[in-house]
């Protein structure tokens, strides 16, 4: 048995008499891709949004590499460890590719707190922002606004922002979504480059993507795990068949 | 030496980046010669109010501009500034350093236990709060009777050693030298790597947490710096007029520095300076023009002010540096800036 990076202990989250997250607990092993699925509403946001800080659970705990995170704050799990990119693409449209770079690097060195140098042309600032938007191919795209890219570059501009600051576990949350079948490629290809290098949570509703690339599923309806297990496992699931395809 | 060189480089990297800026902080020390051979002294004193609230707003143009923080609170700054010279003056000191110092660190103060309240709110909330600051503190110093309530006190101006500012040209280059080293301190810092995240969270504050920062932080440092800029603005401002009152930090003087700074164009450098000259100058020249044309309604130029205001926001995008960048066909003046370009 691998090591678990994350491992949830029992949440539980109520917003008044909805019951979005149901005594929850699984785990998220190191290097490993794990999917979380789930019809609409199942609460998939809700729990991702507990993992990475933006709500507080009611009960239950949060651990990170065995270390109690439930209460930090979003800043706090990011320095821990924690990587997100969010469903609706969440970079700083003001900027160009490069500077979102110089952002997220001197963030990663924790020097950003500097009042005299101008960031925008520091040279080590600008190897390491480019270091960071090669990683997805965007290095050729240095100079374009952030405002002109293609939809899929901007996912990938995310992505590229999620990882820099060299997370542990990264939250993709419907990295495919609004893609088309190239940029779903795409995308496929380079989180399939991050296999084993770290552990990865997947919301996707895309469901190619998620047997082509998860190393185990978790089954998520009304708040609840209803099943968790191999792709094979999954597919194969009668409770899994009955809540994602209704009962005959 | 090398440091010593290293930024003058800097600096002179800064200055080319910034041509509008310093154009105007170089015409302000070039202005009196001017005067002094037009024989327009009166002039010298409308220059040092548009370098004073100039000053002011380029400290709230910070938190507004770049930051993204409407506060509309910061007169309630530029009040403490001017008080501190009157209270230390009240208890026998005249000392122009000591003002200086006695007015950093209580607008410090203040902006720090202020923008710690309201910078967790924001919007419309954080608009509201800081206005609720800066009147309370307004009716504070109504109701102080020592220090003059309501009527305010007159003041000598400060003592700044072989700089007697009785002499109105030295009192003009103080004033010209606090608007030199705010402009160089903000050039620094709106370019600097807190300056860029700073930006970046008035971008989109969610992404800069997903970076592990905590915008607050940021913010806050940021609400502190452009409050104690407006404190000196003020502490200059009271010796300037040899007189402090509640009046000074009214708060539509919070309102006026916000207009200024919308006029110039938000979130550049010479913005809030180049909107309170034009601001400024049409305050001084509408009445007599209106008086000229049509006495009976020279006191309501305001008519024209307003209208002339709506039309450069209208249509001036960017405010009157971005017609100047577009007329230029450059971006020099939005070149440090966030925002559509």
């Amino acid at each position: 048995m691998s090591r678990a990076v994350l491992e949830l202990q029992g949440l539980n989250k109520s917003f008044g008499a909805l019951h979005a997250t149901r005594d929850l607990s699984f785990c998220v092993n190191a290097g490993e891709i794990h999917a979380l699925i789930g019809p609409n509403g199942a609460g998939k946001t809700t729990l991702i949004q507990q993992i990475y800080g933006a709500l507080k659970p009611d009960t239950g705990h949060v651990l990170l590499n065995g270390k109690d995170i439930t209460s930090l704050p979003v800043p706090g799990r990011v320095r821990a460890g924690i990587g997100r990119s969010f469903q609706i693409s969440n970079v700083l449209m003001d900027f160009t590719v490069l500077e979102n770079g110089i952002i997220a690097e001197q963030a990663r060195l924790g020097q950003s707190f500097r009042f005299l140098r101008p960031a925008f042309d520091d040279p080590d600032l600008i190897v390491g922002a480019r270091k960071i938007l090669a990683r997805v191919g965007l290095d050729d795209r240095a100079d374009q606004r952030v405002g002109d890219l293609a939809h899929g570059e901007r996912r990938m501009l995310e992505l590229a922002l999620a990882l820099a600051t060299a997370p542990q576990l990264l939250l993709l949350d419907e990295p495919m979504a609004g893609a088309g079948p190239e940029e779903s490629q795409r995308m496929s290809q380079i989180i399939e480059t991050l296999r084993g290098k770290l552990a990865i949570l997947l919301i996707e509703h895309d469901m190619d993507a998620v047997f082509r690339l998860a190393d185990r599923i978790t089954v998520l309806v009304e708040g609840a795990v209803i099943a968790s297990g191999t792709a094979d496992e999954i597919s194969n699931s009668a409770a899994v068949q009955t809540a994602y395809l209704g009962s005959e | 030496m090398s440091a010593i060189r290293d930024f003058i480089g800097l600096v002179g990297d800064g200055v080319k980046a910034n041509q509008t800026l310093w154009l105007l902080v170089f015409g302000f020390a070039l202005f009196p010669i001017f005067t002094h051979f037009a024989d327009l002294p009166f002039w010298n004193d409308v220059a040092m109010r548009i370098m004073l609230l100039g000053m002011a707003a380029m400290g709230l143009n910070l938190v507004l501009g770049y930051g993204g923080m409407v506060s509309f609170g910061h007169a309630a700054f530029i009040g403490i500034g001017a008080y501190c010279v009157g209270i230390s003056q009240f208890y026998g000191i005249s000392n122009g350093w000591a003002h200086l110092g006695f007015s950093i660190v209580p607008c410090g103060l203040a902006g720090l236990v202020i923008g710690y309240l309201a910078l967790r709110t924001s919007g419309i909330y954080f608009i509201m709060i800081t206005l609720a600051f800066a009147q309370m503190l307004f009716f504070l110093f109504v109701s102080l009777e020592a220090y003059g309530g309501d009527d305010g006190m007159s003041i000598d101006r400060g003592e700044f050693g072989f700089i007697d500012l009785y002499d109105p040209l030295r009192l003009y280059f103080l004033i010209w030298c606090a608007l030199a080293l705010v402009s160089l301190a903000l050039m620094f810092i709106v370019r600097s790597r807190f300056g860029v995240t700073l930006r970046a969270i008035k971008s989109n504050e969610s992404r800069i947490e997903a970076m592990g920062l905590s915008p607050l932080r940021f913010k806050m440092v940021g609400y502190v710096i452009s409050a104690v800029i407006c404190g000196i603005a003020g502490t200059l401002f009271a010796s300037w007029q040899e007189y402090v009152s509640p009046d000074i930090m009214h708060w539509t003087r919070s309102g006026e520095l916000m207009i200024i700074i919308i006029l110039g164009g938000l979130a550049t450098l010479a913005g809030p300076l180049l909107g309170a000259i034009v601001f400024l100058l049409l305050e001084e020249s509408l009445p007599m023009l209106l008086g000229a044309v049509a006495p009976a309604y020279a006191e309501n130029w305001m008519i024209i002010f307003g209208p002339l205001l709506i039309m450069v926001v209208l249509f001036g995008r960017g405010g009157l540096t971005g017609i100047i960048d577009r007329l230029s066909g450059t971006r020099g003046n939005a070149d440090h800036k966030a925002g559509p370009r």
